[in-house]
């Protein structure tokens, strides 16, 4: 039975939600391996269900500045995709690139700054690329959008967009392992609830 | 200022007296500070959407009609007179530019709604810090009706 809210998923629709955020960050970390040309793994992805003020406690607090790239997908599937770079995570990619550290995200430039936009739409292509095989849907993206600024309000956007229909934000993520270092990656992936259902009926776990 | 109340999202708090009231991380969302300074009476609503199209919707503060209209109720059951309360707002960014997608323009809808309310509701704006594409940690002070602004990578501002 379609959902009408996050909170609905029956424990079988999440167990399908996280092995589609394990593929997906799998793929991604294999893509960001290539690009850095160092070993990444991921943890277990996670799939949440969360309060709007839950989420942005569970993300590390709403004043915490962060980068973060941004992709909305269409076509078959509505959504939001987010890549939330915190400090490490920027480094670890910079030091790989451009073999340099910030200490402070004002030290970014334009160069270090394409270059973490860079970043963040190869992990969200090769997520929803996989995804998209999966499920046999097709999904387009928009161009990445960048900004670095307070984790709070970046992480409102998805909630906004779809406040409308829900009290709940749904993310299905994971952290990644740089040689060994675990290193929080926030990969989010918020779709609507309309697609949220189409994508359980393709993959079969949601009886019509 | 140990008293001070944090407003999460689509949610709203209350203090007389004495008090500050702060909300984080303003991004599209509007913080809208109402002030009955006779009697020192001020509410910090966070509101996240512009218009409440639900029925039955379990949460008024989540919307910028619903919240004013829902916050005045509750000012005005503990003294304040219409009259005398004033706003002050923060909010309404757009984070991220996304080509022409519907995106982002959220905080625009949200600025035009609460102005529009407010308007409505015969609420004097006194002072407003919205739009742009920063995001915003508001701080209101009950007893003095001042609002301070505090953005990453700007100097903060008193409204």
């Amino acid at each position: 039975m379609a959902i009408k809210n996050y909170d609905e998923l029956s424990s079988l629709e999440l167990d399908t939600l996280r092995e589609i955020g394990s593929m997906g960050t799998g793929n991604a970390a294999t893509a960001l391996s290539q690009m850095l040309g160092r070993e990444v793994r991921i943890t277990l992805p996670e799939v949440r269900i969360m309060g709007y003020n839950e989420a942005i406690e569970w993300i590390g607090g709403p004043e915490e500045i962060t980068a973060g790239v941004l992709v909305k997908m269409g076509g078959q599937i509505n959504g939001i995709m987010l890549s939330c770079q915190q400090l490490d995570f920027v480094n670890m990619v910079l030091e790989s690139v451009l073999h340099q550290r910030i200490d402070d995200y004002g030290q970014l430039a334009d160069m270090e700054n394409s270059c973490l936009i860079e970043v963040g739409n190869i992990m969200i292509s090769t997520f929803i690329n996989a995804l998209s095989g999966l499920a046999g849907m097709d999904v387009t993206l928009t161009v990445p959008a960048f900004t670095v600024d307070m984790q709070g309000a970046i992480l409102a956007v998805p909630m906004a967009e779809y406040g409308g229909q829900s009290d709940y934000i749904m993310t299905i993520g994971g952290n990644f392992v740089f040689d060994n270092q675990e290193v929080p990656c926030r990969l989010l992936m918020s779709p609507d609830l309309r697609s949220l259902n189409a994508l359980l009926r393709k993959l079969g776990v949601s009886d019509e | 200022m140990s008293d001070k109340l944090v407003i999460g999202i689509a949610d709203m708090k209350v203090a007389k007296g004495e008090g500050m009231l702060v909300t984080y991380a303003l991004g599209s969302c509007i913080g809208i500070c109402l002030h009955d300074p006779a009697i020192k009476l001020g509410a910090l609503v966070h509101i996240m959407l512009p218009v409440n199209m639900e029925a039955g919707r379990k949460n008024p503060m989540k919307y910028a009609d619903t919240g004013i209209r829902e916050t005045l109720k509750q000012m005005e059951a503990m003294g304040a007179r219409r009259a005398r309360i004033t706003a002050k707002i923060a909010g309404g960014a757009k984070m991220f530019e996304v080509g022409s997608s519907s995106l982002g323009n959220i905080g625009q809808r949200n600025i035009e709604s609460v102005h529009m309310n407010l308007k409505k509701e015969g609420i004097r704006l006194l002072k407003e810090d919205v739009g742009g594409s920063v995001a915003r940690t508001l701080l209101f002070d009950v007893n003095s009706g001042l609002g301070c602004v505090r953005s990453y990578g700007r100097a903060e501002l008193i409204i």
